[in-house]
């Protein structure tokens, strides 16, 4: 009985979103500082709009657009954003934690500052982003195209990389295990003086 | 009055096209042609790194004839639209599009596809 009242406490937070936000959003494609918790915002296009500061937690983003979008300083947190666009947007200093994004396509997407731990971007498309200074414990990144995408000043070891395309992706100031540092020369990433392979 | 520069023509018209044909003889390759711009780190591995893969380079030798196309310098021909860079085109001598695959691939996908594509024709 505890059980079930806490989990209906918790789904009733998560879909508790303001319906004037959520229409402005529809309409307008800008919606900044807005609660949409827990909002269906499937298969819509957000291209160029303006979601930062907003609250996305565990809103439902499956195949939407959103190129070059501005997402900052907004929460992802277990939002559903399978196959979703983010070309060339903007999410930096957002929490994505335990974002479900397999598939997406974060190509030339700006992630730095970010919180991504825990989120599944299994074959992903992250071609030429940026995770400059992102924590990115427990991330998913397996069977991602990372190909020229910029790792900086974080720490890898907990990341899982496995079949990550890694070509051309660069590498500075990060530490990462053993055998993420084999898998990424393998792949001709580029590692620079200050990587830490332990 | 033909405004040229703003109409693109037909592949059948495209001059590298009929250059990629002509290098054929009689041989039935099939054209690759491959749309890429020059800030696309994608159009790069697939260039650089897939194309030069062993197998996949003896096996494009082989059967295709590979043409690039830089959608920001090149004259793009009708029906030949793109949602993507890169995007690889493959064509008959006749100039019938047989097959679209956007995006980059790894090498065994690719050569896969390839041998499927070409088993197609």
């Amino acid at each position: 009985m505890k059980a079930l009242v806490w989990s209906v406490v918790v789904g009733a937070s998560l879909c508790a979103f303001d319906a004037a936000h959520l229409k402005k959003a529809l309409e307008e494609k800008e919606c900044v500082g807005c609660d949409l918790r827990g909002a269906d915002l499937r298969n819509v296009d957000f291209s160029g709009g303006d979601l930062s500061r907003s609250d996305l937690s565990g809103a439902d983003l499956r195949k939407s657009v959103f190129v070059m979008c501005s997402i900052d300083d907004a929460n992802l947190s277990r939002a559903k954003a399978e196959e979703a666009i983010f070309w060339k947007g903007s999410i930096e200093r957002s929490d994505l934690r335990y974002l479900s994004a397999r598939g997406a396509n974060f190509k030339g997407t700006h992630l730095s500052h970010s919180d991504l731990r825990h989120a599944d971007l299994r074959l992903t498309k992250g071609w030429k982003a940026d995770f400059t200074e992102a924590k990115l414990d427990y991330t998913d990144f397996r069977d991602a195209e990372l190909g020229d995408a910029k790792f900086v000043r974080t720490d890898l070891r907990r990341t899982k990389l496995k079949n990550a395309l890694l070509w051309q992706t660069t590498f500075s100031e990060v530490v990462m295990s053993k055998a993420q540092c084999a898998l990424a020369k393998k792949e001709e990433a580029l590692l620079d003086g200050n990587v830490t392979c332990r | 009055m033909t405004v040229t520069g703003l109409w693109a023509g037909t592949i059948q018209n495209d001059e590298a096209f009929k250059a990629a044909v002509s290098s054929m003889g009689k041989t039935d390759k099939l054209v690759l042609m491959i749309y890429t711009a020059d800030d696309c780190p994608e159009c790069a591995y697939m260039k650089k790194k897939v194309f030069h893969d062993p197998k996949v380079e003896k096996y494009l030798r082989a059967n295709y004839v590979i043409v690039e196309k830089n959608v920001h310098r090149d004259k793009l021909p009708d029906g030949y639209d793109y949602f993507g860079i890169p995007t690889m085109f493959f064509i008959d001598k006749n100039g019938h599009k047989t097959e679209t695959i956007v995006g980059s691939k790894r090498a065994q996908p690719f050569l896969i596809e390839l041998r499927r594509i070409r088993g197609m024709k």
